[in-house]
Order: structure tokens, then C-alpha cells, then sequence
């Protein structure tokens, strides 16, 4: 019994990109309001209410993104009210909340999936393609946290004994600069121990292994089949024109037929998967609490 | 079983003239612990380094290595990574991975053992050590002493034959290094791993260890039982480090066996002193009048949802005084200092520096001729290629300074040695002429010969009028050279005094001399005062 975001990473990496691709490449209204409405769904399933500002920003971006095409777009035929001499339609308002809808949808989507993908699952997903490279990404993941304390420490360091000016922004800046420098000589100092302590420890003697804290087991493998198979319904309906769609100069935005019909659900189906097996894993949960 | 055999064994640097490590030969049989100690630059380093091929420096070798009779040139890779294990000095520089299961498990990756045998073996590893805790953690959430374990535990699950450790504890506090060196006990006696170590920190390592082998100058001048071996030093500058109890009995010039213990050191006084007179007349101490760093009901936290790490610390310290905080980690010791320096903003209550507060110094003029810290990682302070570069930014003068280090000027402050470094950095910070110095761990990774120097030159800053404010770990140094020693706990200071007085009431954190004669004598902290009470007693009739 796993929640979602416990799937082997590539599972998860699979779906998110099925869904992500889609949306991207489709652009269909009713698309478009199934991802938006998933990924908001999802986002809200994993994080509950909290996050109150990340919503806040993605309406104000929504309706900003919404507005900007009818004020510099004019195409159409349904003519809402001149502004400026120039006429502000239906259609191209109705492109603009569309194409909002595209980039916030994705938006969240990439959101939660960075929340998903922790570093480690970043580095199975690297050591799948080799080991060495997942390697140096922990390293740097590593680093880089380290240098940005390091820099801290030193220019506290210098503030304290009166030698750090900041009275004006040369000053400032050449401070900066001299810190920067110490920092990349103190870096390669700390490479050549850190080097040590690799070979010491029998780096570069010949192949390398990984350890794996994930298992692509029987629930993964099946997940992945089931979004693969989803995928390939919705991307066979956008590919051959089934989920076609006209802004200009008329709105044309009907599915077609039952290739359509059934890749529009296909991706329902595909954006609902992570929601369902959450759901399903909390309602055992709940049962299997009740009997401790 | 002799796991190691060095015969004859001579290395010197490119381009350095006398010989870096000199004729040395000595063997380690299965199970035996080894310390190894001298002074900073006696070749200990070089010679470690030398018996873990990956590690040996570039230079001209003659002589041999044997590794279970085998010379270590002949070793393949990977029995020669695996077998012989090496802990080095830095905890954070060694770890290579950015998370705990990752750091262990590196190892093994890298001799390319199967996924299965990783996963149990890490985790054998990990219950040993009790770092399942923290096992799934990144590694810059864990303490100093956590980093070494995790280092000791990452050579280990290499299953070696032979652990090699360079100063391990030298960056750990007292509390964590007596973990650390704990955990090296239970290895060297449930698993009989053999163990060379070299070291400073000798009060809790001589007692266990089987053997003591000292170096100078490139030389294996000492090779034997630490009793033995310790009784052969009296009035040579190494036996400064060595335990209090061994000082103690070779300062009193007696013979038999040497006490190593604090259990033994006090029967040895017991058994062989009389106790008429119980105490030193008290030298009595006065605070003085004039403050020079004042916090009054001071609040700091580092964020908002934070718990308080100072609480209400109310604390005094007079003009030309010696001040040591002593305390815990975490205790807020290093947060009280940094905001007495201005570096953090206290939400509440006052600090006030010769009288004035803190916000009235303006435009930096708290940093001039006035107030300096030297932070704990003293490297942080150097920002230039050569130490010539680094004291002229600032405009330090060198004839001025209490000490000599005319001989450094040309090197580079990285390549240093610590005590030289923690040199160089106080010679920037006394630049501006402090009258307010503050220290945080100004003894860590230093050896008792320069510790006992560093005391010197604060005495001698005193004796020119300067304040020091110490923040310290290391109580008998703490014991040495403060005036007044506070206990920093939970945020506040909740004891002060003079030495004799502090620590003679405190039973645990306190210095192994008072342990030794708590009861018997009163008020005797340090080796000189123990022996000076020991010399006026007399001895007992019919005692060695």
C-alpha cells in the first residue's frame, strides 16, 4: 500500500510527463479544463488548503495571461466593445483564457512534481542512465549548499574584524569579489580531500554498482502500462485530428466522433489516476486504523 | 597475526631537504590499538598516509611495507582499498555523497558489490553505530561528531583489516570526540579491529590504547607501553599532553607505576600523600569596577517560530579580564558571542560594550580600536595567497604583536598548520587594535604544547589591557588561563567564578584534576596546584 508520490520515480517521472505532454501539445479547450482542473485537484489532494499564496499567484497570473490576448489580438467576429479604436472580441478573450489555462495547468503540474521528486528520486532517475552521472549530480547537490554557508561564514568573518566595507556599492562589490575568490581556492582545497577520501575508499577501481532505495515492483510496472496505455488513446485522438479546434474567426471546438470522445476521457482518466490511488490508499488506511 | 610490518621506511618531499619520515620500522600484530603522537610537523601525517597506498604523497621511499607479508605495492586495488581503512582529520571535507544511506553505501559502490549485499551490510552498519536514526538525513543536517561517525562507519562497512586515523577528533568538541574515541574502544575490543591513531587529545586515548609510539622530527624515538613509555619523558615538552594523572606522577619525580586513569591518579595520591594542608592559600579575586561587555536580559532567536537560544542572559565581564564561557553544544555559547560582535540582533534586552550600547557604535566604529572576534573556523579569516598579503590588508604590524611569526610570511595561510593558522588569524584580528577580543575555540585541533602557548600570549594581551572573552569546550585550558569561567546553560549563564572556585564545585564538567582529588584536596585544579599541594603534604611514611 503506497500513496502515489512512493511509486519508483520512474513511474511517476512516466505519468507526469504523459500529462504534461498532452496538454502542451493539445491545446484543446476541453483538454485544457481537465488539466487545469486536475492539476489543482492534485495539488490540493497532496498539500490540503495550505499554499494559499501559490493559488493567489496563479489566479493573478491566470487572469493576467487571460487579458493580454484580447488587448493585443483583434481576430474574430463577435465584436465585444471597441477600446482605443480598437475592437476587443469574444474570441480572442476565449483564446486568451484558454492558453492561460495551458500555461497554469502546466504550471501546478510542474509544481507538484517537484514537490514529488526529492533529490534522491532526481538521482535513481540519473543512475538508471549511469551511475557516474548520479554520482556527480550528489556531489553538487551537495556543494552547492556548502559554498553558499562557506561564503556566509567568511564575510561575516571579514565584518567582524572591521576589514568588510559596505559603504558603497564599489566597496560592496569588491568585497563580494574577494570573498568569491577565497571561496573557489577554499573549494578546490576541500576537492582535494574530498578526492582523497574517494580513492581511499576505492573510487575508480573498476565498474561501480549502485544501491537502490527504490524497487520497480509489480504496482509500478502496472501503473506504468495503464498511463502508457491512456497515453497513447488521447495522443492517437490529438494526432489524427479528432480533438482539432478553431478560434479564429469562429469558435470551433467540437470532439469528433468516438475517437474523440474517447481520448478526451482517456486523458480524464490518465490526469484522475494519482487521485484515485490516493484516495483508494486512504479509505484502506482508514479501515486498517480502526482495527489497531 | 601481524596485520602491518614497517622496516626501514625513509620518505622525504620534492625538493625538501631533511627526510619527512627517517629509519622508521615498528610492526602491529592483529587486535592492537595503536597511538601515535608527537608534535605538529614530526612527520606523524606523512607516515600514516604512507601505509594506505591511494594516500601516500609524492616523493622519494626507500624501505618497506608489509600488509599481512605482503608488500603494499604488490596489493591489488581493491584488497588494498577494502583492507586498509583511513579516517582523516576533516569531518565535512570527507564525506563525499549528500545524503547518510548515499555516504555509506559509497564504498561498496565503488568495488562494485552486488545491491543485496549493500542494502545489508548498510544496514548492519547502521544499527552498529545507531545512525538509523538519521539514516535517510542529508548529510549537512548532521553535528560534527555525527559527520565522523558516519565517516568511521562509511570506512568500516569496507570490513578492513587495518583502521588508520589521522587527529579524527581534532575538529570535535570534548563531547563528541569521547564518542567518537568510545566507539574506536568497543571496535578495538568486540571485533579486534588493530588501530593506529594519531592524536592529541591523549587524556582519554593513553589510558586504552596498547601501545604509545612517539615522533620527532621524522623519527620514531618512543615505541612501547604508554606507562613505560610516558615515564621516559619527564621534562620533554610532549608530556604537556599527555594524561593528568601520568603529569602529575612524573612531575612529583616518583618511580613505579605510572597512574594513567583518573581512578588511578587519585589512589596514587591517596596511597603515597599525606592530607594536613587541604587547600592553597586562595588568591582572592575581585571583578573589576569598569565593564567592558555587559548583556543585560538579552532574547535571540534565529527565526521567527524558533525556540530562544539565548534566554535572558544577563552577564558581566570587567575591563582587562579573562573570561571563559564554558558549556554544551547547542548551549547558545557561539550565539552569544556573534551578537556581542554586532553579527546578530538580539530581539530583546541590551548588550553594551565599555558602556555603550551596541547600536550607538556607528559606521563600523565598534570594529576599530575597539571590539574584534575571532570566529572558530579560523580559515574563514584569511581571504589572500601569501600571510605577508593577508597582514598587510588589514595593517597588522608583526614586531607588535605578543608572538613571532616572521617566519610564516610567505606561505600560503591554507597550507599552515593549525596552530599556525589560529596565529595568523588572531594577528589580523589584533590589527585594529582590540580592546575587546573575542575567542571562539581558539584550542580546537591544537596540540598541548601550542595551547598552552595560546594561554600564554592572552595573558600577555592582559597584561597590555585587553579584554578576552573566551568561548571554550576545553576546560583545562579553560582551568589555565581564565580569570573567571562561566557555565553556559539553556541560553544563560547560571555559574560564575574563578577557576578554583568553579570548578572545584562542579563534579562532572570539570577538569580531571579536580576529579582526582575532590575530597581529599580542596580547591586543586590544575597538574601544578595538584603537585604543589602533593610537595607541601609530604609524602607518607613508607610510600614509593
Amino acid at each position: 500500500m503506497r500513496s502515489f508520490s512512493e511509486f519508483d520515480p520512474i513511474a511517476v517521472t512516466i505519468w507526469f510527463f504523459s500529462v504534461i505532454g498532452i496538454a502542451m501539445f493539445s491545446g484543446h479547450p476541453l483538454v485544457m479544463s481537465i488539466s487545469l482542473a486536475g492539476a489543482i485537484l492534485f495539488f490540493i489532494v497532496r498539500n490540503g488548503l495550505r499554499h494559499g499564496r501559490s493559488h493567489l499567484f496563479f489566479l493573478i497570473l491566470f487572469i493576467v495571461l487571460a487579458l493580454a490576448n484580447p488587448i493585443i489580438s483583434h481576430n474574430g467576429a463577435t465584436v465585444l466593445f471597441v477600446l482605443n479604436n480598437a475592437p476587443v472580441t469574444l474570441e480572442a478573450l476565449l483564446y486568451g483564457i484558454n492558453s492561460a489555462a495551458m500555461i497554469v495547468g502546466v504550471l501546478y503540474w510542474f509544481r507538484s512534481f517537484t514537490q514529488i521528486m526529492t533529490s534522491e528520486k532526481v538521482l535513481r532517475i540519473a543512475g538508471a542512465i549511469s551511475p557516474k552521472l548520479s554520482l556527480i549530480l550528489s556531489m553538487s547537490l551537495r556543494a552547492v549548499p556548502m559554498f553558499a554557508h562557506r561564503a556566509k561564514q567568511v564575510s561575516d568573518a571579514q565584518k567582524a574584524m572591521g576589514l568588510y566595507n559596505d559603504d558603497n556599492i564599489i566597496d560592496d562589490l569588491r568585497g563580494r569579489m574577494r570573498v568569491f575568490s577565497i571561496i573557489a581556492t577554499w573549494a578546490l582545497e576541500n576537492g582535494i580531500i574530498t578526492a582523497d577520501s574517494m580513492t581511499a575508499r576505492g573510487y575508480g577501481t573498476g565498474r561501480r554498482t549502485q544501491l537502490r532505495r527504490f524497487r520497480f515492483s509489480s504496482s509500478d510496472a502496472a501503473f506504468t502500462l495503464v498511463t502508457l496505455a491512456l497515453l497513447g488513446v488521447s495522443a492517437a485522438a490529438v494526432a489524427s485530428g479528432a480533438l482539432d479546434f478553431n478560434f479564429y474567426p469562429h469558435i470551433e471546438a467540437d470532439v469528433k466522433g468516438a475517437a474523440g470522445i474517447s481520448g478526451a476521457a482517456a486523458y480524464g482518466a490518465l490526469v484522475l489516476l494519482p487521485v484515485i490511488i490516493e484516495t483508494e490508499v486512504s479509505i484502506r488506511w482508514k479501515y486498517l486504523q480502526s482495527r489497531i | 597475526m601481524e596485520i602491518l610490518a614497517v622496516k626501514d621506511l625513509t620518505f622525504s618531499y620534492p625538493r625538501c631537504g631533511a627526510p619527512a619520515v627517517q629509519d622508521i620500522s615498528f610492526t602491529l600484530e592483529k587486535g592492537e590499538f595503536a597511538v601515535l603522537c608527537g608534535a605538529t610537523g614530526s612527520g606523524k601525517s606523512t607516515l600514516l598516509r604512507m601505509l594506505k597506498r591511494e594516500l601516500t604523497p609524492l616523493g622519494e621511499q626507500s624501505g618497506h611495507i608489509f600488509f599481512r607479508g605482503n608488500d603494499i605495492s604488490s596489493l591489488d586495488e581493491r584488497t588494498s582499498a577494502a583492507r586498509i581503512g583511513f579516517v582523516m582529520q576533516q569531518p565535512e571535507q570527507q564525506i563525499v555523497t549528500d545524503k547518510v544511506w548515499h555516504e555509506l553505501a559509497f564504498g561498496l559502490e565503488n568495488l562494485g558489490v552486488p545491491r543485496d549485499e549493500i542494502a545489508r551490510r548498510s544496514a548492519e552498519m547502521a544499527s552498529y553505530f545507531g545512525i538509523g536514526e538519521w539514516y535517510d538525513k542529508d548529510v549537512s543536517e548532521l553535528s560534527g561528531g555525527q559527520k565522523q561517525l558516519l565517516n568511521l562507519a562509511a570506512v568500516l562497512i569496507m570490513q578492513p583489516d587495518i583502521l588508520i586515523l589521522d587527529e579524527p577528533t581534532a575538529q570535535l568538541d570534548p563531547i563528541a570526540a569521547s564518542d567518537f574515541i568510545t566507539a574506536l574502544r568497543r571496535l578495538n575490543r568486540d571485533m579486534s579491529l588493530t588501530m593506529i591513531m594519531a592524536e592529541h587529545r591523549l587524556e582519554e586515548v593513553v589510558p586504552i590504547c596498547d601501545r604509545l609510539m612517539i615522533m620527532e622530527n621524522g623519527r620514531l624515538t618512543e615505541n612501547g607501553s604508554p606507562g613505560q613509555v610516558i615515564s621516559r619523558l619527564r621534562g620533554r615538552p610532549l608530556l604537556r599532553g599527555m594524561p593528568a594523572a601520568a603529569r602529575l606522577h612524573t612531575e612529583l619525580e616518583s618511580s613505579g607505576d605510572c597512574p594513567l586513569t583518573v581512578r588511578d591518579g587519585r589512589s596514587y595520591i591517596e596511597e603515597n600523600y599525606r592530607c594536613d594542608t587541604h587547600s592553597l592559600p586562595e588568591e582572592s579575586y575581585t571583578v573589576p569596577d569598569s565593564p567592558a561587555l555587559t548583556f543585560k536580559d538579552v532574547f535571540f532567536r534565529y527565526d521567527r517560530y524558533s525556540r530562544d537560544v539565548l534566554k535572558g542572559l544577563t552577564l558581566n565581564v570587567g575591563k582587562g579580564e579573562i573570561f571563559c564561557i564554558l558549556g554544551g553544544n547547542g548551549s547558545g555559547k557561539t550565539t552569544a558571542l556573534s551578537s556581542a560582535a554586532g553579527l546578530l540582533k538580539p530581539y530583546k534586552g541590551t548588550i553594551k560594550v565599555f558602556g555603550r550600547k551596541l547600536k550607538d557604535y556607528r559606521n563600523r566604529s565598534l570594529y576599530r580600536e575597539c571590539l574584534a572576534l575571532l570566529p572558530q573556523d579560523v580559515q574563514t579569516t584569511f581571504l589572500h595567497n601569501t600571510v605577508r598579503e593577508e597582514l598587510s590588508e588589514c595593517g597588522a604590524d608583526i614586531s607588535s604583536l605578543p608572538y613571532d611569526i616572521s617566519h610564516l610570511l610567505d606561505k600560503h595561510p591554507y597550507d599552515l598548520s593549525g596552530g599556525e593558522q589560529q596565529l595568523t588569524a588572531l594577528a589580523k584580528v589584533l590589527a585594529s587594535k582590540p580592546k575587546l577580543l573575542l575567542l571562539d575555540e581558539p584550542t580546537k585541533g591544537l596540540d598541548a604544547n601550542t595551547k598552552s602557548y595560546m594561554a600564554e600570549i592572552i595573558r600577555r594581551l592582559k597584561a597590555d589591557g585587553v579584554t578576552t572573552v573566551i568561548v571554550t569546550h576545553d576546560v583545562e585550558f579553560a582551568a589555565e588561563c581564565a580569570d573567571r569561567c562561566a557555565m553556559f546553560f539553556g541560553g544563560q549563564i547560571v555559574s560564575a567564578g574563578t577557576p578554583v572556585d568553579f570548578f572545584s564545585r562542579s563534579s562532572f564538567y570539570t577538569t580531571a584534576v579536580s576529579r582526582m582529588t575532590r575530597g581529599f584536596f580542596d580547591g586543586a585544579v590544575t597538574v601544578s596546584q595538584a603537585a604543589e599541594l602533593c610537595r607541601i603534604n609530604g609524602k607518607k611514611e613508607g610510600s614509593r
